[in-house]
């Protein structure tokens, strides 16, 4: 398979026309990932999500050079609430809608201009190799955004069977606030679709950052999200992590300055063969600083299941605040659960603490609830609607909790 | 509308109720009481179709073979358990919980379901009958509620879901004096002569304010006395050790 993608590589270097140092950016990355491949559970990092292994039993050959033109494709959604959006078809922005915004406050630009870096992760690296629509989108100093803004992800059947890299970074200037939704329509066949962000959240400024995999698809799916907050800052962070058949949503988030803070919550929903991983990397890098995580997860059939988190606490970083659990509900005999809970710490004035449960549906409960006439089933869902449903409650935005509640199946 | 007919049941190979007789017709309140590992709890847990036991004789309620409904399907019959420890089940709202179960049971006996006014308004006259404050309703089900008020939940359901046989399970236990008396007026205004009741109990405390018609003693998984009210007063005086 490297053979190929090297071939593809090569030619998709000469069809474009990249001047010679971001031609050397993409070389330099791309031999970096044909040095180390897809990662494998050797990696520690890659230990319960075998990405090799997954990616040469599913694909026989993946083209990651295959749709750069753009599409006159006329992409709908639906949503049940008032949002901003900019449409991406095959990683090419294709709709800008500032409808509610001042648009003077709001930079996009997309690009191929990619700065010197050299990752040690390999995905990165062939992320750098591929990507030539590179998406900025930058929020002026002071400006409070009124409504959500949806990026949507829209796919076209041209990418079946093969690849696609894409890259956004969003910074957000000081005093700013905003509030993003990312979906996919993802209901295409067996993509592998390696999604880069690079988010900078300044100086008292507010990002609330809803990631939604909701429908069922067949899709293989990294998410790499590189998050840096500044002083007094806030991050609410939420992963509905439920339609594609394999994900891996990788969060990598620095606290850089004093009095920052996240809040990072997931939901894990799985079934029939899915198998999903939520990674995260909080680093409390200063004084003062604020992180909780909770991540719940409900699985069914033959589904997998990952949670790995760390909080590392630098020597500097006095006085911080670090929370984080995970909690399983696993409902088949046949599911796998892996939880990799983790601390490091370097300071010795800190207050942290983490957990892992996992556990089966309580059958009690369940006697409770039918006696009171509901079904097996019925009693089985509204257990599981209630165990997700405190994750749900953390959502602070109150449109996209009762989205999030459709797409669950909560009913009030 | 209850015949129970030489009731045996296991659990873990353990025999814990070896014979029991019981009958009980429309509008009628029986009590049970009984010392600790009697099988009161089994009993009860049978009726409601609870599994894991081992279960012999017969049970048939208003004609129709009890044993072989599911558990729901009691409920949709019109059997219904207090638990003497209520679940806790977290992040259900109390009154979706209320709402699905009502509409569970009317859509099985083929009537017409509530829709949220129509049930809003059913819960607030129940929830004023029984003295209940109804904001405890929008909390999650039995989540930090007192003990007390875990019961008067279980009765307020009783209530919404209006069955033709109330089983109470200790009811009793944990109650305060207070407590005891909102759940057992809350129980006598739901008597009538089609609704039957049938309460399990250690003590005769509860009895003083619900009157049964029948009082069983159960020992050693049989009921060994039956009697009236009188009946009650006479255990509580010499207490189960002695009483044959």
């Amino acid at each position: 398979m490297e053979n190929n993608i090297k071939i593809n590589f090569e030619n998709y270097l000469n069809k474009k026309n990249f001047s010679s140092s971001q031609k050397e950016i993409k070389e330099i990355n791309f031999n970096n990932f044909i040095k180390n491949g897809f990662p494998n559970k050797r990696i520690e990092d890659w230990k319960f999500s075998d990405l090799k292994q997954i990616i040469t039993t599913n694909f026989e050959n993946i083209d990651f050079s295959k749709k750069e033109e753009q599409s006159n494709i006329d992409e709908n959604f639906t949503f049940d609430l008032e949002h901003n959006k900019i449409v991406f078809i095959n990683g090419i922005i294709s709709k800008i809608d500032f409808s509610y915004e001042d648009e003077k406050k709001i930079i996009v630009e997309q690009n191929s201009n990619l700065e010197k870096e050299l990752s040690e992760n390999s995905l990165l690296n062939l992320n750098t190799a591929f990507v030539s629509n590179y998406t900025k989108i930058l929020v002026k100093s002071g400006y409070q955004f009124k409504k959500p803004l949806i990026l949507f992800n829209y796919l076209t059947n041209d990418l079946n069977n093969n690849g696609l890299n894409t890259r956004v970074d969003i910074n957000l200037e000081d005093d700013t606030s905003l509030n993003i939704i990312n979906i996919s329509n993802e209901n295409l066949n067996n993509n592998f679709l390696n999604f880069r962000q690079k988010i900078n959240i300044g100086k008292n400024s507010i990002l609330k950052n809803y990631s939604l995999d909701i429908n069922k698809n067949s899709n293989f799916k990294y998410s790499f999200k590189d998050i840096n907050l500044e002083k007094n800052s806030h991050l609410e962070y939420f992963i509905l992590s439920k339609g594609s058949k394999f994900s891996k949503h990788d969060i990598n988030c620095s606290l850089n300055n004093e009095y920052g803070s996240v809040v990072l919550n997931g939901i894990i929903d799985l079934n029939d063969e899915r198998h999903h991983e939520i990674k995260t990397k909080i680093n409390h890098n200063e004084e003062n600083c604020k992180s909780y995580q909770l991540i719940k997860s409900v699985l069914n059939d033959n589904s997998k299941g990952v949670y790995q988190g760390k909080i590392y606490v630098d020597s500097k970083a006095q006085k911080t605040d670090g929370y984080q659990l995970s909690r399983a509900l696993l409902l088949s005999d046949e599911v796998e659960f892996n939880a990799k809970p983790e601390l490091e710490i370097y300071a010795d004035d800190v207050k942290c603490s983490h957990g892992s449960t996992s556990g089966n549906i309580d059958e009690n409960s369940i006697f409770y609830l039918m006696s009171r006439g509901l079904s097996y089933e019925q009693s089985k869902k509204l257990l599981t609607n209630g165990f997700l449903n405190e994750v749900i409650e953390k959502i602070t935005n109150e449109d996209v909790k009762s989205l999030v509640k459709e797409f669950i199946g909560i009913t009030e | 509308m209850l015949n129970i007919e030489n009731l045996k049941a296991k659990i873990d190979n353990k025999e814990i109720l070896k014979g029991l007789n019981l009958n009980i017709k429309p509008g009628e309140v029986h009590a049970i009481m009984g010392p600790n590992g009697s099988g009161k709890s089994t009993l009860s847990n049978i009726l409601s179709g609870k599994k894991g036991y081992e279960v012999n004789g017969t049970v048939s309620f208003e004609g129709e073979n009890l044993l072989e409904l599911e558990t729901e399907e009691r409920a949709h019959k019109g059997i219904f358990l207090a638990f003497q420890y209520p679940l806790e089940i977290p992040g259900v709202n109390t009154n979706t919980f209320l709402k699905t179960s009502i509409n569970a049971i009317k859509k099985a006996r083929g009537e017409k379901e509530l829709d949220a006014i129509e049930f809003l308004k059913l819960i607030k006259q129940k929830s004023l009958e029984l003295k209940f404050d109804e904001k405890i309703l929008s909390r999650q089900l039995n989540v930090g509620f007192s003990g007390g008020e875990k019961k008067k939940n279980e009765i307020l359901q009783m209530s919404i879901l209006d069955p033709k046989l109330s089983i109470l399970d200790e009811t009793d236990s944990g109650l305060d004096i207070d407590a005891l008396r909102i759940v057992s007026e809350g129980v006598n205004s739901l008597r009538n002569n089609k609704k039957s009741f049938l309460i399990i109990t250690h003590y005769q405390r509860l009895l003083d304010y619900i009157k049964p018609d029948f009082v069983h003693v159960l020992k050693n998984g049989q009921i060994i006395k039956s009697g009236d009210y009188e009946l009650a007063k006479e255990l509580e005086k010499v207490g189960y050790e002695d009483f044959n």
